[in-house]
Order: C-alpha cells, then sequence, then structure tokens
C-alpha cells in the first residue's frame, strides 16, 4: 500500500520523530502505541540493529534501533528516547527512536518523491519528503525498512 | 443458492461433524452384529443422518440433504428389518457417509458436488436388496414421484403408474424454498377419506393446515367405467403439496400408506447444474425402475432392454438395475474424475474460515467465575496498595495467586482433547485394511478418554495412522500363516494410551510376526545407509532403530497400504517435533509394540531457570539431564583438556564443556580470580567463588556440560515465540515473561551446540563406538606421541591433567628434569628413560602428561598433538612388552604402544614405593594367605590392578563382571577375604554385587572396596547404602592397597 503513495490522495496523519538529526515519520495508522518505558532483554547472536525484545503486555515485542537499520547511528538511550510499537505482518515490533515530536497533516499529493539519498537513508526506505511547517518530514516506508534485512540473513 | 447465514452454517457444520463422528463405529458395529441388529444402534445411526439432512434442507444445502435422505432410507429399511445388514451394505453406507463428511467439510461447495456414485448405490440397495413382495413398496417410499422439469419452469409430475397427474408452470426453487418439500398426496375418496368416517372437507383443512396446496385433482379416469372389468372401486384425489414436513413423519400426519405419499425433489434452481443432472438421473433411474418392473414380466427382451438403458443413461444407472449391490469403491475411478477436482478446488477455500473448538459449558462456566473472582481480587488489591494497608495487599496477592493459577488450568483444559478423537478413526482404517489384505483384524482400543493437548493431537494423526497401518499390513500375517503357526486365525491390534510419570503413553501391540532386527540390518546395509562395520557393533535395539533411517522399508513387496520406504522416518520426526519419543520392542514371531512417550502439553513446559552475566535464560527440563557443581579444589580434576577440546570428567565418562557465556559472546559480571596468579584454561568456567556450575544438556542421543553462571529454580514457563527478526539465530527456543515482568530467553540445547560447532554427528559416532555389545572391551585412551610419529597412549583415567610446555621451561636439576608447575616444581621424565624406546628432543613445544603416582604428582613428556579415543580394541600384552611398556594396539591404523604408568614411574622412583613396600610384608605376616577377589570387566584394568595387588603378595582372583563373582564366591566360600569391585559391569554391576554379599549371611562380614574412575556424590550415597565399606579410584594403587590392608588387619583383629 505504501508503495503506491503517488497514486495516493487525500489527507494523511504522520507521527514524527527524531532519529538522530533526521526529523521523520510514519503513517499514524501504523502506530500502536508510544512507549516510554525501554526495559529489554538483550538477545546474543541477533542482528545488529535488534536491540533485544521486551515484554509488552504478554507479547514478546522485538525491539529495533530504528536509527541503526536506517544507517543514520544508534539510538542513545535518554530521557527522550521512545519506543513505537507498530503492526508489521502480524507481528508487533518496537521501534526505538530518539525523540518523538508531533503528528503532521499532510495530503499525500503533496509528498515530494525523495531524494537519491537523504543523510544516509536509503532510498527504498522512503516513500517521500513532506514539507510541513517549513521543516522537511522523511515519510518512512515501515514495511520495507522492516522487511529488508530478513532477506540477507 | 442461498445466502446463508454464516453462524448457523458453521454451528450446522459442527453439529454434523459430531454426529459423523461417531457413525462409523457404529456401522461396524452393525456390520458384526448381521442379521442380530441392535435396534437401538441402527436407530441412533439413523437419527444422526437423519438430524443432518433436517439441517441441509432448512439451509438449502440440497445435495447433503439427498445423500442424508438416501442413507436414511437404507437404515430405515435396516430398522423395519427389510435389510439385512452385510458387508457390502455397510460398506456403501460407509463410503456414503465418508462423502456426506467431504460434502460437510466443503459446505460452501457441496451442493456442485457429485454425489450420484452413491445415491445410486443407495437406491440400489434400497430396491434391490428386500424381497420381491416389498419392493414395489420399498421403492416407492424410497424415491420420488417422478417429476419432469422442463425448460420454463414447468414441471410434470407423474403418479406411481406413469400417468401424467399434473402439468404445470412451478418454480420448484420458489416452492421449496425455507427446506420445504414438495408433496404428491394421492388419496383415495373411498378408502381413505369415506372408509375412515373423514370428510373430505376436514381432509382438505387438515391438509391446509400444516402446508400449501399448490393443485389439486380428481382422476376421474382412473374410476374407470361400469362396462370395464378393471373397475377400481377407487376414485383417486391429487394434492400437490409444500410443507416443511419432512417425508418420513408425513405419511403419520396423514394416516397414508407409503406408497400414496410421494416426495417432489429437485429443489435446485436449473443454474445448478450438478444437481439438476441429478434430478434427471433420478428420473431416468425412476423410470429405469418402472422398466425394470416391466423387464420382469417379459424375461426374453431382458438384455436388449438393459442395453437400451445403458445408453441413456451414466454408469450409476448401470448399477441401479442390477438387483446386486454393487460396489462404488471398484468403480470410483473411472467415473469420479469429475468430483476428485471439485474437492481440491473447494478445500482450498474452507481455510477461511476460523478453526473452532468445542469446550464443554461447564468449563466455560468455570472461566467466567474464576475471571469474575480475579476482577474482584484485582479491586481488593488495588485498594488495599491505595490504603497502603500491607496486610490486605498480601491477602489479595496471595487470592490472585491462587485464582490465577486456577484460571490457568482450565484455560488448559480447554486445550484437552481426548484421544479418542483420534483413535476412533482406526476401525475403520483397520477394518478396510483388512478387507484389502484378505487378513482377519481384531482392533482393541484402550484409553480413549485420555486427554493431550490439541495440538498434539492433531500432530499425532499421521503418526499413528502409519503405525497402525503397519501394524496391520507388514505385522499380521494372513489367516492361513496364523493358523499354520498355531496362532488365532484373528489377529490383535491393540491401541493404548494411558498416563505414566506425568507423560501419555501410547502403546500400539499387535500378535503378529514381529520385527527382524537382522532383516532391518541387512536391508539398511543394502540401502547403503549403514556398513556392515556399524551393523556389527550395534545391539538388538540399534538394528531395529534403524528403521527410523529414511529410505528403509522392509516389506519385500511394495503393497498400496504401505511399505513405500517413507513413513517410519517420518513418524519419527513428527514425533519428535512433538517432543516425543519412540521405542520399539519386538518379538520375532509374537508380535511388535511400539510406545510413544508424549507430554501432556506443549503450550506451559517446566523449565530450568540459569544465569549468565546477569542475563537469565530457561532450558527446558526435558532438555537437562542433570545438574553438577565441581566444587573450587576438584575443577582441577575434573575439568580437562583433550585435543583442544574441554570435558568434564563425570563417572568416567567424558562429557565437551560449553561455556555459555562464551557461545553468546556475553560478558560474565564476576571472573575468577586464581589465587595462584597462574591461568589454567580451565578457569575460564570458574564462577567467582572458583566452582563450576555445569547443566548436562541432553538433545537427543548427544550430551553435553553447559557451564553457567548460576542455577535458579525450575519453573513453569509459558512458550511465547520470537519475532521474525530473530529466527535465523540459532540457540533460542522462544522467549517467556517471567515472574518480575521481564523477558528471558529459552535455550534450544541442540541449536547450542550447533553454534558452538559441537558437532552431533561426531558425538554421534562417538556415541556408537561407546554403545558396543557386551562382552567386548571399551578403553578410553589418552594418545600422545613419544618421539614424532611414535604412537603412544595410556589410559585415560590414570591422567591427571595435560600440560603445554616449551622445552624452554624444563630445567635440569640434580639430573632430573623439572618445570614450574603451580608455585611448585614438576619432576617430569621421558618414556626413554625406562622403555626402549627413540629419543625425544627436547625443544619446541612439548606436552607434560600429569600423573599421580603414590601421592605425587609426575609428568611424562611427549609430543604433541595430543587426543583421547574411545576405542574397542584388543591390547596384545606380548609381542612389545618390555619394561614401562604393558603391550600394544592398533589405533587409527597405527601400532600403538601402552605405556604401563606404574611399572614406569616405579623403575624410575623406587623409593616412593618402600613404604608401601613395608606395609605389604607387614600384611601379608598378619593377613596370611589371603585371597582378594578382584571384579573388573575391562581387561586392561583387571590386569593392571591384578599385577600391583598381587606385587603386594595377595593372591588375587579375577572375576569379569558381578555373576563371575558372585558365582565363584558361593563355590569357594572360605577362600576369600577382600572383594575389590568395579561399580560399572555389564550382567550385574558392583551395587548389585555388594547388595548380595551384604545381604547373604555367609559373606556378609566380607569388606567390600569399590573401584571408580571417579566417584560422584551420588554412587558413594548409592554405594553406602548398598553397604559398600570403602571407595577406592582405580588409579590411585597405594590407596587401595592401603585400604585392603586395612580392612584385613582389622578382620584379623576381630579374629583373634
Amino acid at each position: 500500500m505504501e508503495e503506491t503513495v503517488q497514486k495516493r490522495k487525500g489527507p494523511f496523519q504522520a507521527s514524527c520523530f527524531y532519529l538522530g538529526e533526521a526529523l521523520c515519520g510514519i503513517d499514524i495508522n501504523l502506530v500502536q502505541e508510544i512507549n516510554k518505558q525501554i526495559v529489554y532483554t538483550a538477545v546474543p547472536h541477533a542482528p545488529d540493529y535488534v536491540l533485544g525484545i521486551m515484554n509488552l503486555r504478554g507479547r514478546i515485542v522485538t525491539i529495533v534501533d530504528f536509527g541503526k537499520k536506517l544507517g543514520l547511528g544508534c539510538t542513545k538511550i535518554t530521557d527522550s528516547t521512545r519506543i513505537i510499537i507498530v503492526n508489521s505482518k502480524e507481528e508487533q515490533i518496537g521501534l526505538m527512536v530518539d525523540r518523538i515530536t508531533d503528528v503532521v497533516n499532510g495530503r499525500w499529493e503533496d509528498i515530494a518523491p525523495p531524494p537519491a539519498n537523504i543523510k544516509g537513508i536509503q532510498g527504498r526506505f522512503f516513500l517521500g519528503v513532506c514539507k510541513v511547517k517549513n521543516r522537511l518530514v522523511a515519510l518512512l516506508n515501515v514495511e520495507e525498512a522492516l522487511a529488508d534485512e530478513l532477506v540477507k540473513a | 443458492m442461498t445466502m446463508l447465514d454464516d453462524e448457523t452454517l458453521q454451528m450446522y457444520v459442527e453439529e454434523a461433524k459430531e454426529h459423523l463422528e461417531s457413525i462409523e463405529s457404529d456401522l461396524l458395529a452393525i456390520e458384526q452384529m448381521g442379521e442380530d441388529i441392535d435396534e437401538e444402534l441402527v436407530n441412533k445411526v439413523f437419527r444422526a443422518a437423519h438430524s443432518i439432512k433436517g439441517g441441509a434442507g432448512f439451509l438449502g444445502l440440497n445435495t447433503i440433504k439427498e445423500l442424508a435422505h438416501k442413507i436414511e432410507n437404507v437404515l430405515d429399511m435396516m430398522r423395519n428389518r427389510e435389510l439385512v445388514p452385510n458387508p457390502e451394505i455397510v460398506n456403501i453406507l460407509l463410503l456414503a457417509f465418508d462423502r456426506l463428511a467431504e460434502l460437510i467439510d466443503n459446505v460452501e461447495e457441496s451442493n456442485d458436488m457429485d454425489i450420484s456414485e452413491h445415491v445410486a448405490a443407495l437406491s440400489a440397495i434400497a430396491s434391490g436388496g428386500v424381497p420381491e413382495s416389498k419392493s414395489e413398496e420399498a421403492a416407492d417410499k424410497s424415491d420420488e414421484a417422478a417429476v419432469e422439469m422442463q425448460d420454463d419452469n414447468k414441471i410434470v409430475v407423474k403418479n406411481s403408474q406413469g400417468q401424467v397427474v399434473f402439468e404445470k408452470e412451478l418454480d420448484l426453487d420458489q416452492v421449496t424454498k425455507g427446506g420445504k418439500f414438495l408433496y404428491l398426496l394421492e388419496l383415495d375418496l373411498v378408502k381413505d377419506v369415506q372408509e375412515k368416517n373423514k370428510q373430505p372437507y376436514d381432509v382438505i383443512k387438515d391438509i391446509r393446515s400444516t402446508g400449501d396446496v399448490l393443485d389439486f385433482k380428481i382422476d376421474l379416469e382412473a374410476i374407470g367405467s361400469l362396462e370395464e372389468d378393471k373397475f377400481t372401486k377407487t376414485i383417486p384425489l391429487y394434492f400437490l403439496y409444500a410443507t416443511i414436513i419432512e417425508p418420513d413423519i408425513i405419511n403419520t400426519l396423514f394416516d397414508l400408506p407409503d406408497e400414496q405419499v410421494k416426495v417432489i425433489s429437485g429443489q435446485d434452481t436449473p443454474a445448478a447444474s450438478g444437481t439438476e443432472q441429478e434430478v434427471k438421473e433420478q428420473i431416468e433411474a425412476e423410470k429405469q425402475e418402472e422398466q425394470m418392473q416391466k423387464i420382469e414380466s417379459e424375461p426374453k427382451k431382458e438384455q436388449v432392454e438393459e442395453e437400451k438403458i445403458v445408453d441413456i443413461s451414466s454408469s450409476s444407472q448401470k448399477q441401479a438395475s442390477k438387483q446386486v449391490a454393487p460396489k462404488p469403491a471398484a468403480k470410483k475411478d473411472t467415473s469420479d474424475a469429475k468430483p476428485k477436482a471439485a474437492v481440491k478446488t473447494s478445500k482450498h477455500s474452507t481455510g477461511v474460515h476460523a478453526e473452532t473448538l468445542r469446550v464443554h459449558v461447564s468449563l466455560l462456566e468455570n472461566l467466567m467465575n474464576l475471571a469474575g473472582e480475579l476482577v474482584l481480587s484485582r479491586n481488593q488489591l488495588m485498594q488495599a496498595i491505595a490504603q497502603q494497608n500491607m496486610h490486605d495487599i498480601q491477602a489479595a496477592s496471595q487470592r490472585i495467586d491462587l485464582v490465577t493459577s486456577e484460571l490457568q488450568e482450565a484455560i488448559m483444559l480447554t486445550r484437552m482433547q481426548p484421544i479418542g478423537n483420534i483413535f476412533n478413526k482406526f476401525p475403520r482404517v483397520v477394518r478396510d485394511l483388512a478387507r484389502d489384505l484378505g487378513k482377519e483384524i481384531e482392533l482393541i482400543l484402550e484409553g480413549k478418554e485420555v486427554e493431550l493437548d490439541k495440538t498434539i493431537i492433531e500432530g499425532l494423526s499421521d503418526p499413528l495412522t502409519h503405525l497402525v497401518r503397519n501394524s496391520a499390513d507388514h505385522g499380521i500375517e494372513p489367516p492361513e500363516e496364523r493358523i499354520a503357526k498355531g496362532k488365532d486365525p484373528v489377529g490383535k491390534i491393540i491401541l493404548k494410551a494411558y498416563h505414566a510419570s506425568g507423560q501419555v503413553n501410547i502403546e500400539i501391540k499387535d500378535d503378529g510376526r514381529g520385527m527382524d532386527a537382522e532383516a532391518i540390518a541387512r536391508k539398511a546395509i543394502e540401502k547403503g545407509l549403514v556398513t556392515e562395520e556399524q551393523v556389527r557393533s550395534m545391539n538388538e535395539k540399534e538394528k531395529l532403530n534403524l528403521i527410523f533411517l529414511p529410505g528403509l522399508s522392509t516389506k519385500e513387496q511394495v503393497s498400496d497400504v504401505s511399505g513405500r520406504g517413507v513413513g517410519m522416518d517420518v513418524v519419527k520426526s513428527n514425533l519428535d517435533k512433538l517432543g516425543g519419543q519412540i521405542d520399539i520392542e519386538t518379538e520375532l514371531g509374537k508380535g511388535t509394540t511400539i510406545r510413544i512417550k508424549l507430554p501432556l502439553t506443549l503450550a506451559i513446559i517446566p523449565s530450568l531457570l540459569i544465569s549468565v552475566g546477569g542475563e537469565r535464560f530457561a532450558i527446558p527440563q526435558v532438555n537437562v539431564n542433570e545438574l553438577i557443581e565441581v566444587p573450587a579444589a576438584q575443577v582441577k580434576e575434573r575439568i580437562e583438556k583433550v585435543g583442544d577440546a574441554d570435558v568434564l570428567i563425570l563417572r568416567g565418562e567424558l562429557i565437551p564443556l560449553l561455556s555459555l557465556a562464551e557461545v553468546l559472546g556475553i560478558e560474565r559480571e564476576s571472573k575468577f580470580e586464581s589465587a595462584e596468579g597462574e591461568d589454567t584454561f580451565s578457569d575460564k568456567y570458574r564462577t567467582d567463588k572458583g566452582a563450576v556450575k555445569v547443566v548436562i544438556a541432553q538433545a537427543g542421543s548427544f550430551k553435553y556440560g553447559l557451564v553457567v553462571d548460576e542455577l535458579h529454580d525450575s519453573v513453569e514457563i509459558v512458550v511465547k515465540p520470537l519475532g521474525r527478526h530473530l529466527k535465523q539465530c540459532e540457540g533460542y527456543a522462544g522467549a517467556t515473561i517471567m515472574g518480575d515482568g521481564r523477558v528471558a530467553l529459552i535455550l534450544d540445547v541442540v541449536g547450542l551446540a550447533k553454534l558452538a560447532e559441537l558437532s552431533a554427528v561426531n558425538v554421534a559416532e562417538k556415541e556408537k563406538t561407546v554403545e558396543i555389545e557386551e562382552g567386548e572391551e571399551v578403553h578410553t585412551l589418552f594418545l600422545f606421541n613419544n618421539a614424532p610419529g611414535e604412537a603412544c597412549a595410556v589410559p585415560l583415567d590414570l591422567v591427571a591433567r595435560v600440560e603445554l610446555i616449551k622445552a624452554e621451561d624444563i630445567e635440569e636439576i640434580g639430573g632430573k628434569k623439572v618445570i614450574k608447575y603451580r608455585g611448585g616444581s614438576l619432576p617430569v621424565f621421558a618414556l626413554e628413560e625406562v622403555a626402549n624406546v627413540e629419543h625425544l628432543e627436547l625443544q619446541g613445544d612439548l606436552v607434560v602428561i600429569v600423573f599421580v603416582m603414590g601421592g605425587h604428582e609426575v609428568g611424562l613428556l611427549a609430543t604433541p598433538p595430543v587426543d583421547a579415543v574411545e576405542t574397542k580394541v584388543k591390547i596384545d600384552v606380548f609381542s612389545l612388552k618390555q619394561p614401562g611398556i604393558a603391550g600394544s594396539t592398533i589405533i587409527n591404523d597405527k601400532t600403538t604402544l601402552i605405556v604401563d604408568v606404574y611399572e614406569f614411574f616405579e623403575t624410575l622412583n623406587p623409593d616412593w614405593f618402600i613404604e608401601r613396600k613395608e606395609v605389604a610384608e607387614e600384611i601379608k605376616k598378619e593377613a596370611g594367605e589371603k585371597k582378594v577377589l578382584l571384579v573388573e570387566d575391562s581387561d586392561f584394568f583387571r590386569n593392571q590392578v591384578k599385577k600391583f595387588i598381587e606385587g603386594e603378595g595377595y593372591k588375587v582372583v579375577a572375576a569379569e563382571d558381578g555373576l563371575v563373582a558372585w558365582n565363584y564366591l558361593n563355590e569357594h566360600p572360605d577362600e576369600i577375604s577382600v572383594v575389590v569391585t568395579d561399580i560399572e559391569m555389564p550382567n550385574m554391576d558392583g551395587f548389585e554385587l555388594t547388595k548380595l554379599i551384604k545381604e547373604s549371611p555367609q559373606f556378609a562380614h566380607l569388606p567390600v572396596i569399590a573401584l571408580t574412575s571417579l566417584a560422584g556424590e551420588e554412587d558413594i550415597e548409592k554405594g553406602k547404602a548398598v553397604g559398600i565399606d570403602d571407595y577406592q579410584i582405580k588409579l590411585d594403587k597405594e590407596k587401595l592397597l592401603q585400604s585392603i590392608f586395612n580392612f584385613l588387619s582389622k578382620m584379623q583383629k576381630q579374629a583373634a
């Protein structure tokens, strides 16, 4: 569904967050919740971008360092660090981000195709760029970003 | 097709399935009883078919209804004793029920599925299987009135004489909507109205009160005229009548003979082509029956007529035209190509239906109740917390604890299903097989009520079917063969389930020909699955287990039942997946018992919690063999390096060691600081207190030791799957949530071994060489080279440690070579100093093999590489015997010298042994000529130990095992003064021998000294319990001799 962004019409909402210096956003419909509690169990031998697993009300959720996954550098755990729980392929995955900002409104029509490379984010993780209140928000393709490494592994 | 209410449909399907479940066994019972039918049983099946039909009618599932109806007819005849159930009839019924089950499984497509074959077969029974006189009635009763449907929704209804009664424009589908039936009522104004004291008006009113009269006609022609002879004295009234009342009860409503009430079928829309065709076929069949009756009166024409019939109708009608019941099974292949395809597609689409589970209402109520309790307790807890009332908080949490465990139990119960669910299909399987194979087999089911987790039940179905089929096909012999063998011609298969030690056991037991281990082994060799060599070292059980190898089938001829060469390996792998174990017991000619052990449930597993570097992990209890804590003081003795692998010596067994921290790459929190300031390889395993904690993990056939930081409790954990990003991580079986809400990983012991490159293959091979046949001898030898290329070996049990040193580390002091070792100096010797062997150049890397001799540590210099092998060899004690060399053997195609360590060091340092010599003299004086009974299974050790006891001046009687020793004792009761025995021995082990000695009044006074490679706490406990007086380690010569001396002198004193 996200691949066809250029064909999508109408308004959308994106949940925005910082990965390092980059302001990114994902479709709010994908977000289940945003979690402040960061307690996880490391999994030895896991891919380097997987921080570990946590207990989300009885479910085991894989925590992914989203910055690292996208090639934007490791996320440092601070007071503002959050975990965004997204639903992906009938599984819940926690994305660790540096800081949550706000929810922006935009229209699919206004999204500009992404430049070839923005601050190391690989193009295929990218839906496009959208300008909101003088800020550029990079809209991410969550499925693509989470599916990728599986094949390689 | 009518739009169906999903929920109603689902309910119907489930109910129908429930009805069908028991039918099979009931039918088989009916078949067994034959003429002597149990009406109750037939009624039960009848009711089942009836309910299915009723529901199908309501839901517009016409094909199902049709088939159920036909079945019902046959059953009804059976019930009325018009039909004797014989195997043919029951077979047809079974097949029809199978088809019915198929239809119900694919309920959405059922209306398009073909049932003509079954309908024809059933109709044939109904019409053909009954006596002539009743045939007309039966046919009328079971078959519908002739109805022809024409293109423009016009129907033509004929009466029993084939005359056209109604010709009417009517949308049948419209009329029969909502499960209505269309009937043709044939009332006789004289017989049915007047003679029964009714008024025509009442009759019509009656009829109208229960349904709609669509048309009505008086057949004046049938009355005939006075001039004609065939004045019938009847005035037929015909009603075309639609009602929801079902055909089997409609007669009672009107009090009419069966032949006067006819169902007009074909409620389908013309669009449903399959059914339309069927309607036509029925019509054809109808006509045909009419024709048949004609034919019977005109036998000459029969041949011609029948050919005609064949021309105009499909093959199913051909069946109907024969008076004998057909065998649909045989013809399935020819006529069923199309329906098969239909089934395929429909199966595909049924995947949409969510899986459902039938749960007893009382269980649900219990759950509700518990959920209510949980909510109440939560409220109490919250209130208590708000008030900071510790006492109440405690009370509430206790309550929550109780309720939760109860809740968990109750929920687990909902997943439990009786194993009867799968057992019940076997009577049919076995019956069909027995028929196909021409065997007589009786199947006995036991323990159907035993409950197992749903997932296990599901996974068990295929392997069990396979095993039962195997028993029937390969196991049970044909009747002639059985009679020839003097067995009951009826073979017996017992399928039994029972609980034992927290597991469910399932046994498949037959009294057939049994399995020939040799034949299996031969086959395995033939197929190149194992080598002859491997087979030779196998025992009976291992040979039998070869059957689980992929690609092995022992039946000479491949039958379509089983014997395709796949199967047993699949059975095993399926059972492995369920965490089950399989075991074969067989006696040639007597039968086979296959035993399967299964866990009750997979969702919750008892596990051991351990931790490494502050992280907790769970290991499933089934994989935990034992827990060992090696005390700090023993670490050096018990953890050894063999080659580049670290091993733990456990009761003489070498167990490869894995550090969990190392495998997982976890930094350990507290490292052991060697007090002596010197690191040895084993230090990395130690905890900060210096001890080593090991979980002996069992993965299938191989074992290894997992070194951990901390051993915690055993807990029951709920297994949760890991996310997809972690799927490629080997070593984990999932994750679980601990009491504190944190997550712990569940370790997969097999995966861990893979990670650590502990090759299962190697271990398995090793395992094979260990498990040798009884009577042969295994040596665990430590291999090293003296000079390069000169292979030498010592028994591993004698080796205390191995150190790698550099030649420069050797110092020569006072003519003796020493190395600095653990803060002291260790005297080292080269083999050439005693034995006539090649010169060992002291340069480069060397190995020092450390022995403990007479309380001293001494080292033997050797050249790497070193290795440990467990091997079955014969030691030649003559050819190469010389001082310091006990003999030779061939290991890895090389002649290897076996070093006699005692002799070697005694020659070198006679002074170390002087003290003992004196002692020996003393013993000799005091004890006189007393004999020592030495019991030891290893030839090598027996000779070694015998030699050194004899060296002390005792007489030694040697025995290979406990049994031999015991017999000797009994034959020579006064000869023996002390018994020295090994623990692990074939036939009778040391414990048993000691027990016998201590229990017999004649020998109870004899001291028993147990010799072991290493005495574990457990063994010592056990030994004490049976009366072992002392434990000595095999290699500690002096202590053993001291012990013998002590006991003998004590006895001397007592005697004096």
